[in-house]
Parts: structure tokens; C-alpha cells; sequence
């Protein structure tokens, strides 16, 4: 195999993983924060739906970072492989960097940026024009970002205005946080489904056009590299995602039963539309919107909206970053290789 | 710890447990302001010197309590109840253990023999003032079940019902005070410094009762006025 093939390989396993050891880690830290599940039961039930969610239901958002961003079919196809391979890496190296500043910043965001950075510098170098880039994809994608939080929060705030008004009044809140806590081992695989349907393209997408994905007579996304992105976040839930929920679950556990149902079941169900329209979304950023939902309905002690500045700065962050970095890396390709 | 990134920040700062922590320690700082009583009833005046020194430092913790609620409760944070509300329910509950703080201090000033009637209706005093304070703790207590009822209106109403009886124990404890008033001022026998200081004493004893009336007045505009 040529050795740059496999050097993206690596680089798109070890996103998966990041993904899998963070994000992943993220999305499902509520069930543990309720103790609805152990930890071990936790983790080998998120990374089995992960992968899951990948392999089956991963295709759509897939097909939208590799194709709906830069029109690659109209580029030689060594260009493309060049592009991938610096959007990946850009993402990565992104990813990396903000992991360890502990910054709030979505993986989604990072690809797209840094695939949309691949397509300008193709565009500056006289391969494509500026205008053939997918700019109103780009735009329904940003503007899918404003506004997935937002639908978060307006369908925990309602499950949960629900949950206080029909079931607390009737039952009392106990009764009713006693039959959710069962409910919680069903939203936490929702969850982990959806966030592997969407998420694993943030990793694998730019792999498609590599092995062939829209070259001439091929335009089906390889499953091989689903699967292949599946099991790389499979295996960072399972490596290190452990002691993200593990720290995560341990400092919100005020998010009772009911609670963690309505935030993980509003995510989840968001996550999923997305998924099926082919839409990247950051499920991160959508939990944290489920979250103030919830918050807002009266359900939480104590919601922090500096956070939102914070995820705010990162999309503003995210963007330019990862774009300028693939725009360097793959000049440097194109000079050089 | 340190690869990871995570979105734990949303959930904000809670200051419902530091609340019912700062009401504990009033609680504590009563029971020491009895203790004091008992010692002083004794004529035991270096376990009062002491006892008020355990009092100083409860009030002191508290106080560090309610500075950290107040530096923590920034207008970012979206809580259940009014900001506002809140932190002037915490500055007139603050004022309970204040006042055991006074008290305490007062007992210090000079050293009397006092009569046993006398002392007994302190006593009496001091018993209706810890039955007005359980009461109030008991109401704080219901912070939690409020909390994760995410204040079902059956709820409301149990801890609602704490407020009206640490009212009328609070009209109780003024009777009682009225008494000891009436006996201090027609004890002829006694230096008039003792009468001056021991009505001192009445007085701020009332003051702990009234403050723990007020606070459970602001508990219930706090939880009323959501």
C-alpha cells in the first residue's frame, strides 16, 4: 500500500479514537453522572452503539463532507488524495491542540473547515474556481450548527416540561425518577447510535475519496471505511472515553434520572435528523443546548451560560484555524510530492 | 488528568448545599449560645469565654460560607430562583447566627449571680428560640426535595407550612420576652447594671428568633416569586 495511503489511515484512526475518547465520552457521561449504569456496562454499551451507529447509519454525513463541500470529482485525483489527507491532518492536529487547552471545540467543525480550506487553496492554485465550491452547502451546514443547540433546547425543555407537569404532579417525583433511572440504559444508546452516525464522518469522510469514493464508476461509500471508523471510536471510549465519563459523571450529579433522560433523549433524536439529512452537526454543542433546555424548564440548580461564550468563541476559533492549516498543508503537498 | 475536552461547564455554580450548610451552623451556633447559658448559670466563666470563642468561629465559617456564594453567583448562571432573592435571603439568614454571635459576646461583659427565676426564664426563652431554629432547618431541608421536584406545587406546600409555624413560635418567643422584660424591670434588688445588661440580652436573644421569622419570610418570597 502506498505509504501516504497509510499514513491517512493512522491520522483518521486516531481522530476516530479522539472522537470516540471524547466526544463519545461527553454524550453518554450523563447516564453515568445518574448512576443509571456502571461504568463498565457504560462503556462497552457505548462502544458497541458507536460502532453501530457508524456502520450502519453513517453513510449520509460521510458523503456531505467528501463530496459536498469541494466538488471532487472535477479535480485529478491525486489532488483530492493530497486535499484529504492535509484536511485530515489539519483536523487532527486542531483537535489535538485544543484537547489539551481543554477547549470546547467540535470535530465537525474542525473537518469541515479544514476540507473547506483544502477546496480554496485547490481554487487559489487555478484547479477549480472559487465559485464552484458548494458555498450554499457550506452555508445550510454553518447554519445547521446555530441551529441544532437551539432544537436541543426546545425539545428537552419540552420532554422535560412534560415530565414535571404530567408525571411529577401525578406521581410524585420520586416514583417517577425511580422508573426513568431504566429509561436512562435506553437513552444512553440512543445517544452513542446517533453520535456514531454522525460523528464518524469527522474522521472517515475524507478516507472515501482515497479509496476510490466518486472516482470514475464508483459512487458508493466504501462500508469498509465506516466500519473502520466505528471501530477507531470503539476503541477510544473504551481505551480512554472511561475516564472522560468517569470525571464528566462525577461532577454532574445533580442530573437526576428524569433530567438525563430529557437531555440525552433531545440530543440523540437531534443528532439522528441530522444524520439522516446528511447534515454535520457537533453533538457536543447540541448537548450542551439540551442541557440549558433543560435548565430553562426548571429542572437544574444551577446552569452556567458562560459556557455558551465559550462554544461560541470555538466555532469562531475552529474555522479559520483548521482552514489555514490545510490551506499550508496542502500547498506544501502539491509543491513538494 | 489532562487530554480531554468536556462541556461539564454548563451545569453552574449550586449554592443550594452551601445554604443549608451556612442554616446548619446557625443551628450549631445556638446550641453553643445554650451551652453558654448553662456555663454561665454555673458561674463557669472560662467555658463562657471559650464557648463564645466556638460561637466566633462557627459565625466566621459562616460568613465564609455566604462570601462564596456571593463571589460564585455571578449573572451568568440561569438558577431556579431570583438571584436577587436568593442573596437577600442568605444576608437576613447570615443574620441569625449574627446575633447568636452577639449574644454570645454580651455574656462576657460582666460577671453576675443571677437568680434561679431569672435563669430559669432564660431558659425558657432559649428553649423556644431552638424550637423556632429546628423548625426553620427543617424548612431549609426541603431545599433538596424542592429542587428535584423542580418545585411541584405539593412540595411548595409542605415547606410553605414550616414558614407559618416559625412564625408563631416567633410570636411565642415575643411573649416571652415580654415576661422577662417585665420581671427585669421590677427587680428593685438588683444592680441596675445586671438589669441593664440582662435586658441586653433579652433583647438579642429576640433578635436571633426575628431574623430566623425574616429569613423564612424571604425563603418564601424567594420560592413564591419564581
Amino acid at each position: 500500500m502506498d505509504p501516504t495511503i497509510i499514513f491517512a489511515l493512522i491520522v483518521s484512526f486516531y481522530v476516530a479514537w479522539n472522537i470516540g475518547a471524547n466526544d463519545a465520552a461527553n454524550s453518554i457521561a450523563t447516564s453515568y453522572g445518574s448512576r443509571a449504569l456502571t461504568l463498565r456496562q457504560l462503556v462497552i454499551l457505548c462502544a458497541i452503539l458507536e460502532f453501530l451507529g457508524a456502520s450502519l447509519f453513517g453513510k449520509n454525513v460521510v458523503k456531505t463532507i467528501a463530496k459536498g463541500i469541494v466538488p471532487i470529482e472535477i479535480l485529478e485525483p491525486h489532488l483530492v488524495v493530497y486535499g484529504m489527507i492535509a484536511a485530515l491532518l489539519s483536523a487532527g492536529v486542531w483537535i489535538t491542540i485544543a484537547t489539551y487547552m481543554h477547549l470546547p471545540i467540535s470535530t465537525t467543525h474542525s473537518i469541515v473547515g479544514a476540507v473547506l480550506g483544502f477546496g480554496i487553496a485547490a481554487a487559489s492554485q487555478g484547479h477549480l474556481k472559487v465559485e464552484m465550491i458548494k458555498w450554499s452547502e457550506i452555508f445550510g451546514i454553518m447554519l445547521s450548527w446555530i441551529i441544532s443547540p437551539i432544537v436541543g433546547a426546545i425539545l428537552a425543555f419540552s420532554v422535560f416540561l412534560l415530565i414535571r407537569y404530567i408525571l411529577f404532579s401525578k406521581f410524585g417525583s420520586k416514583k417517577v425518577e425511580g422508573v426513568f433511572r431504566y429509561l436512562q440504559v435506553f437513552t444512553a444508546c440512543y445517544v452513542a447510535f446517533a453520535h456514531g452516525s454522525n460523528d464518524v464522518a469527522n474522521a472517515v469522510a475524507p478516507l472515501a475519496p482515497i479509496f476510490g469514493y466518486s472516482a470514475a464508476g464508483y459512487y458508493e461509500i466504501p462500508r469498509e471505511i465506516l466500519i473502520f471508523g466505528g471501530i477507531g471510536i470503539a476503541v477510544g471510549v473504551a481505551t480512554w472515553g472511561y475516564r472522560v465519563i468517569k470525571m464528566v459523571g462525577e461532577r454532574i450529579t445533580e442530573l437526576t434520572y428524569t433530567r438525563g433522560f430529557s437531555a440525552e433523549f433531545a440530543t440523540a433524536t437531534t443528532v439522528l435528523s441530522a444524520s439522516a439529512l446528511g447534515l454535520p452537526i457537533s453533538t457536543t454543542h447540541t448537548l450542551v443546548g439540551s442541557v440549558i433546555g433543560v435548565g430553562l424548564a426548571g429542572g437544574l440548580a444551577s446552569i452556567n451560560l458562560r459556557v455558551v461564550y465559550k462554544i461560541i468563541l470555538s466555532w469562531f476559533l475552529t474555522l479559520p484555524v483548521a482552514m489555514f492549516l490545510s490551506i499550508g498543508l496542502y500547498s506544501i503537498m502539491v509543491v513538494f510530492l | 488528568m489532562k487530554f480531554f475536552r468536556s462541556v461539564t461547564e454548563v451545569f453552574g455554580y449550586s449554592p443550594f448545599k452551601p445554604l443549608v450548610q451556612h442554616a446548619i451552623l446557625c443551628g450549631r451556633a445556638l446550641g453553643l449560645l445554650q451551652k453558654q447559658f448553662e456555663a454561665y448559670r454555673r458561674c463557669d466563666f472560662s467555658s463562657v469565654e471559650r464557648l463564645r470563642d466556638e460561637i466566633d468561629e462557627l459565625e466566621s465559617e459562616a460568613d465564609n460560607i455566604k462570601e462564596e456564594i456571593r463571589m460564585k453567583l455571578s449573572r451568568s448562571l440561569i438558577l431556579p430562583v431570583d438571584r436577587h432573592d436568593l442573596l437577600e435571603f442568605l444576608k437576613v439568614q447570615d443574620e441569625i447566627i449574627n446575633n447568636c454571635e452577639h449574644v454570645g459576646h454580651m455574656l462576657t461583659f460582666r460577671k453576675m449571680k443571677i437568680k434561679d427565676k431569672i435563669m430559669f426564664e432564660f431558659d425558657v426563652l432559649l428553649a423556644k428560640i431552638m424550637e423556632c431554629i429546628n423548625e426553620y432547618e427543617e424548612m431549609i431541608a426541603h431545599f433538596s426535595s424542592l429542587l428535584e421536584s423542580s418545585f411541584d406545587k405539593k412540595e411548595i406546600e409542605r415547606a410553605m407550612e414550616h414558614v407559618k409555624t416559625i412564625e408563631k413560635i416567633e410570636h411565642e418567643c415575643d411573649e416571652i420576652q415580654i415576661g422577662l422584660h417585665t420581671i427585669l424591670f421590677n427587680s428593685e434588688d438588683l444592680h441596675p447594671l445586671d438589669v441593664h445588661l440582662m435586658e441586653e440580652w433579652v433583647v438579642h436573644l429576640g433578635y436571633i428568633a426575628n431574623s430566623a421569622a425574616r429569613a423564612a419570610d424571604r425563603f418564601r418570597i424567594m420560592i413564591l416569586g419564581r
